[in-house]
């Protein structure tokens, strides 16, 4: 054992996991099923005496912790009876025996109700709500909407009418002549852009004229982006074509997203750019294409999503049908806070002001331009003056959530008309006002009372959607629609019909699952000669699948992510994870056999928790442990770096990490980590499945220690799902998790029940997400605190 | 979206932010004065476009050498009539690919072959971008390689009109073969690119007084804890507020951003304004010693400019077709090329009225620009006898100004920018196609 610093990743950075701080993360937790503190006199409890005598040097007057001493807040969840076995076991540090017993039981049980338990956490500080600002997510998703407010944009959830509306033309001019009657025309659906022409013309009916001199192709149709981030976008072609995403305009003296309609050569060449889309939108997409006088004929549409490669842009991103233009914000903003464990807007900077203020002199600027699409003003049209008005009146509403009280009226709107009367200029005025208003800024200030219907639909919106209130929901609240919980349950329901609704889950899957941390996984060439890029990115669509099916299915059954023995594979994933037979795109195969276990033997996360060379049962196993069982681990003592050359060759990895973790200090933690992670020790660092590791047969055995103390005979990833997905404490991690990352609020200031009720409710509906969702949503229009006076 | 943020990034007149100014001023041509080239001498080259041709009868003076009487088309370039060179007998010899005004615009700068493509003109076979770097670039090139001669920009390409299309027509400067530099005709984005991200400042003043009062008002309403991130976020306002009243007072530059309103909007009738701001800021620009090459692209080749400030309802193009006997659209191409010679002449002006900082004289001195057409006339589409003109820069070309020069009938242009790189010190042996080289720059001295 090594306790150098060396280049290879020491133990205490091995935690997949950014560890938030303990205090912090503790007073946001509740245990489930806790007895009532009110019924314990704490003032003459025995354990009272024992913890003065014992325990309070270090821990302090209420577990706060002493200066100078290196003893962690006493705060968090684990059960009274794994707190007092623990206290018997470990404490105080170096007199174990001095609290044994009915001792321990005894200051346990004073501990728990005095400071310990969440429910005794918040009777010591109120727990309430922040006011907060809108995240980056929130800001951009709500700009966008707001915008697209005034077109009643929608967002479908998912495509119908997969691939893109083509027009294949005879004339390399696009043009269409009378006297070929139709013959030079010839419409279609193609699926995606790829077509290698060599030196014949497109693939028409008989009774088409086209010749392989010349010819051209248009495409019209919506790219669903599923998730928010910067996009690459190449045009690969021979010959002359562009490409504009956001717009239909078809004016070739206009800019264009892609302009490569000059083709030198007859050569193959590559025009990209990148641009940044918000996810569960989708986008205008048209498509210009011309071979003239040219040998070959080549052309395909390609892109590289947010961290993914470059590949044919596929149908099941498009469709024909048309979309409105999105409105999408291009101001860089400075990271949220994550020290909480999700993104929170709880910070404000210099950075994050200069990026707000940007973001309104752009959309001031998008507006005054496109103010005749916005408020719908025709060509010379009498009502304009009143449209204008009109849209100038509603901004700062739709931006505010809600309707003005006369003197905002005054404030942001007929003041400016005053001055600068029915212009250009005063749309600019109430738009940048409005955006970088406080009541936009900071949703929670906009209201009177978190208990009025706009409140709710503003707290709505936040939680399945990240943006504003849309038609409907404001409609609702104006019309006395979300006034009990019923109205709102019913309306959220809804709400999931959205696009966005899917991104944000869509992100919740990322953060659940860490997902991104598989970005730039790389392997021995050597020992996995069939891994690549383009197989980790089949990989993530593989999972994105899976939980994207699971999810918005009728069952949305949370127990289906850990259990279900089916994978989506194509022929390439086919050929490596025991498919070999299968061919084409992604189809749904089960793996008997090899006791594939929902989302814990996914290869994606596999192949993302190992190293370069060997499996990490300890990466594998802090997963596990944080994520899916749902639970705590504190920082590792001590940082000690694995290094698989220390150990003698013959060890099989089981062996070594055994040994690593030997110490006492270690097992505290590691006996969780280690049989969780041991019992994943059958799938290789590209998660295929093997039965064997350095010629041993593998053991896949555990002992689990529990949060609560159990012991627990675990044998394979099916006994770990199967325990995951039963066990409370997995349970209350999800709907903890789910319900930060809606509503970006601790629980607790939503009511002292809320965590429990949700937990409840959850195995009521066998384990529903969606509905989960939906009460979340519910539980988001019952903040307890208002702002006060 | 890109596509219209492209058109209007016209964010205005905050000038440079407090963080950026020590970034920015550690840059070439970000320099305050005492940072002033000390020796002065400094050799620029402004290379001027306009399309479609000229009316060679009222274009070409009359008489010859230093005795020659200026036309009506030259005639608002009287007062530099000391300063210019009107040169007869240049062609764009170059061949190959493309129709005469796809060569005409392509082929003027870089003196090269287009690549065979499939953009089809009025005639000829289909071509695709010029194959070789043009001479603005190569001077740039020439210049960045040298710390004397380094700018911050090394090169800018202003553009008046010109579409937002990419082809052989719209396209005269190349920073190689296949890599058309494609010209910035929004004064707005001129601005960001040069002097930084811009904002209104009466609009930042509205918004800070705004968000101020409306902070005050609801953290009135909160507890002392809620109200936290409020009161910070106050106090970030009033830095801003700070900083836009400071602001100009730290205008560092030698010669401060032009007063010009960068929301203009791009479209045909605001031809005039926008043609004037660039000349501003290109001017600007080049006095604050950000680059010392420059282009002015005026609409593209086969261009339809509607010159209604003119009078003029017509397209250029349609008009440079109608036959010679047709009066009415000669007097309007007259017009339209007396019109680019009044913005030359604003241009040329400028540059004369602006003292060379650090040295005794005015820009001018140091400034070679030229003015030049895709074609010699429009009507024929030759590329014979095209219009070149040369104005200023003596002190650091050593060319013979004052003059009608006649060269030798179908004289390759090419020997022009092998005259005009040399004179810049770049000893290159020949520019574009070699054989247009053999006899040599043309002797300007």
């Amino acid at each position: 054992m090594t306790f150098v610093a060396t280049n290879r990743i020491p133990f205490a950075m091995l935690s997949p996991f950014r560890l938030p701080r303990v205090s912090l993360l503790a007073l946001l937790i509740l245990v489930f099923g806790v007895a009532s503190a009110s019924a314990i006199d704490l003032e003459n409890h025995p354990g009272k005496a024992i913890y003065q005598n014992l325990c309070l040097e270090c821990h302090g007057e209420t577990g706060e912790g002493a200066e100078d001493v290196d003893a962690d807040p006493l705060m968090g969840d684990r059960s009274l009876d794994s707190l007092a076995g623990r206290i018997e076991r470990t404490m105080p540090e170096d007199n174990e025996d001095d609290c044994v017993g009915s001792d321990a039981k005894a200051v346990a049980e004073y501990i728990y109700h005095a400071f310990y338990s969440p429910a005794a956490q918040a009777k010591l500080n109120e727990v309430k709500a922040d006011v907060t600002r809108l995240t980056r997510s929130q800001y951009l998703n709500s700009l966008s909407d707001i915008m697209g407010y005034f077109r009643n944009t929608y967002h479908p959830p998912e495509i119908e009418k997969f691939g893109l509306d083509a027009t294949y033309y005879a004339s390399g001019r696009l043009k269409v002549e009378k006297e070929n009657e139709g013959k030079d025309l010839f419409k279609k659906v193609d699926k995606q852009i790829r077509f290698d022409f060599g030196n014949e013309p497109p693939e028409v009916p008989e009774d088409k004229k086209f010749v392989p001199e010349e010819f051209a192709m248009q495409w019209t149709g919506s790219i669903m982006i599923e998730e928010t981030g910067t996009y690459e976008f190449v045009i690969r072609t021979r010959n002359g074509a562009f490409l504009n995403i956001n717009t239909y305009d078809t004016n070739s003296n206009n800019p264009k997203t892609i302009d490569t309609w000059v083709a030198p050569n007859n050569e193959i060449r590559d025009e990209k750019v990148k641009i940044f889309l918000l996810g569960g939108r989708t986008y205008p997409l048209l498509m210009r294409y011309f071979k003239y006088k040219a040998d070959k004929g080549y052309v395909e549409l390609l892109w590289k999503k947010p961290g993914g490669i470059l590949k044919t842009v596929p149908a099941n991103v498009l469709t024909t049908v048309r979309s409105h233009q999105i409105y999408t914000p291009t101001t860089q903003f400075p990271p949220d806070d994550r020290s909480y464990g999700y993104e929170r807007g709880s910070s404000v900077s210099r950075q994050w002001l200069d990026a707000v203020t940007d973001g309104a002199f752009e959309a001031a600027d998008y507006a005054v331009e496109n103010i005749e699409w916005l408020a719908d003003i025709k060509r010379d049209d009498k009502e304009r003056e009143k449209k204008m008005r009109d849209f100038g009146t509603q901004f700062p509403e739709v931006a505010f959530r809600r309707p003005l009280k006369p003197e905002e009226k005054t404030l942001f709107v007929d003041r400016i008309f005053e001055t600068h009367g029915v212009t250009d200029e005063a749309m600019r005025q109430i738009v940048l006002l409005s955006l970088t208003s406080p009541r936009f800024l900071y949703p929670d200030t906009a209201f009177d009372s978190p208990e009025g219907p706009w409140a709710r639909a503003s707290a709505m919106a936040l939680a399945l959607w990240d943006s504003i209130p849309n038609r409907d929901l404001r409609k609702r609240a104006e019309n006395g629609q979300l006034n009990n919980p019923k109205q709102v349950e019913d309306r959220a329901w809804g709400m999931l019909h959205d696009g966005r609704a899917r991104n944000k889950m869509r992100e919740f899957f990322n953060h659940w699952l860490e997902l991104d941390k598989a970005y730039d996984v790389s392997k021995d060439s050597k020992l996995f000669p069939d891994f690549s890029p383009e197989v980790m990115a089949d990989l993530r669509t593989s999972l994105e699948l899976f939980l994207d099916e699971i999810m918005w299915s009728e069952e949305s059954d949370y127990r289906q992510l850990l259990l279900s023995n089916e994978m989506f594979l194509n022929e390439r994933l086919g050929k490596i994870y025991g498919k070999p037979d299968l061919k084409g795109s992604f189809q749904k195969a089960s793996l008997q056999g090899q006791a594939r276990t929902g989302v814990i033997t996914h290869p994606y996360l596999l192949t993302a928790f190992a190293y370069h060379d060997s499996t990490s049962p300890i990466h594998r196993g802090v997963f596990l442990t944080r994520n899916i069982a749902g639970m705590t681990l504190k920082p590792p003592p001590e940082a000690i770096e694995f290094k698989t050359d220390d150990f003698p060759p013959h060890l099989s990895m089981r062996e070594k990490v055994t040994e690593l973790t030997r110490a006492k200090a270690c097992m505290a933690c590691h006996s969780m980590i280690n049989p969780l992670g041991f019992s994943l020790e059958h799938y290789d660092a590209i998660g295929r499945w093997r039965a064997k590791d350095r010629n041993k047969p593998i053991n896949d055995d555990g002992v689990l220690e529990t949060d609560s103390g159990e012991r627990i005979q675990i044998k394979g990833p099916r006994e770990v799902a199967e325990f995951a997905a039963n066990s409370d404490s997995s349970h209350r991690a999800f709907v903890r998790q789910l319900f930060h990352h809606s509503v970006k609020q601790p629980a607790l200031a939503y009511g002292p029940n809320t965590m429990d009720d949700l937990q409840t409710h959850f195995k009521n509906t066998s384990f529903n997400i969606r509905y989960l969702l939906v009460k979340i949503a519910v539980a988001a229009t019952r903040q307890t605190t208002p702002p006060k006076s | 979206m890109n596509t219209h943020h492209d058109r209007r990034q016209f964010l205005k007149s905050l000038g440079i932010s407090a963080g950026a100014a020590p970034f920015l001023s550690g840059l070439p041509g970000f320099g305050s004065l005492h940072a002033a080239d000390q020796s002065g001498k400094k050799q620029r080259v402004i290379i001027m476009f306009s399309p479609n041709g000229t009316v060679p009868e009222e274009f070409w003076p009359e008489g010859d050498g230093k005795d020659f009487k200026l036309k009506r088309i030259l005639k608002p370039l009287e007062p530099f009539r000391n300063r210019m060179t009107v040169i007869n007998g240049l062609s764009n010899k170059i061949g190959g690919d493309g129709d005469r005004h796809m060569r005409g615009m392509s082929c003027l700068l870089t003196g090269t072959e287009l690549m065979p493509g499939n953009i089809q003109g009025g005639s000829d076979t289909p071509a695709g971008w010029a194959s070789g770097i043009s001479i603005d670039q190569e001077l740039k090139r020439f210049f960045q390689s040298n710390e004397a001669t380094r700018t911050r920009f090394g090169s800018l390409e202003f553009g008046v009109a010109v579409p937002h299309r990419a082809d052989p027509w719209t396209r005269m400067s190349y920073a190689g073969g296949n890599q058309p530099v494609a010209p910035i005709d929004d004064p707005g984005m001129m601005i960001e690119k040069l002097y930084g991200k811009q904002k209104d400042k009466a609009s930042l003043n509205g918004i800070v007084a705004g968000v101020s009062e409306d902070l005050k008002k609801i953290s009135s309403k909160l507890g002392s804890e809620d109200r936290k991130l409020l009161t910070e976020h106050l106090t970030l306002i009033r830095e801003m507020e700070q900083e836009i009243s400071h602001q100009d007072d730290n205008n560092t530059l030698v010669h401060p951003m032009p007063e010009i309103d960068p929301k203009i909007e791009l479209v045909n009738d605001n031809t005039p304004r926008i043609s004037r701001m660039q000349i501003d800021l290109l001017v600007n620009a080049m006095a604050n010693d950000m680059t010392r090459v420059a282009t002015l692209q005026y609409m593209r080749s086969v261009g339809q400019a509607r010159m209604q400030w003119l009078g003029i309802e017509e397209g250029h193009h349609g008009l440079s077709h109608e036959p010679d006997n047709n009066d009415d659209a000669k007097e309007k191409l007259t017009k339209i090329n007396e019109w680019f010679a009044g913005e030359l002449a604003y241009l040329i002006q400028k540059l004369s009225d602006t003292p060379e900082p650090g040295a005794d004289g005015s820009m001018l001195d140091n400034t070679l620009v030229v003015w030049l057409n895709e074609l010699g006339k429009g009507n024929t589409h030759t590329l014979d006898n095209i219009p070149f003109v040369l104005f200023g820069g003596e002190k650091t070309t050593g060319f013979q100004m004052g003059r009608r020069l006649n060269v030798e009938k179908s004289t390759p242009h090419n020997r022009l920018w092998l005259a005009i790189a040399q004179a810049m010190g770049h000893q290159i042996d020949s520019f574009g196609t070699e054989i247009f080289c053999n006899d040599g720059p043309l002797k300007l001295a």
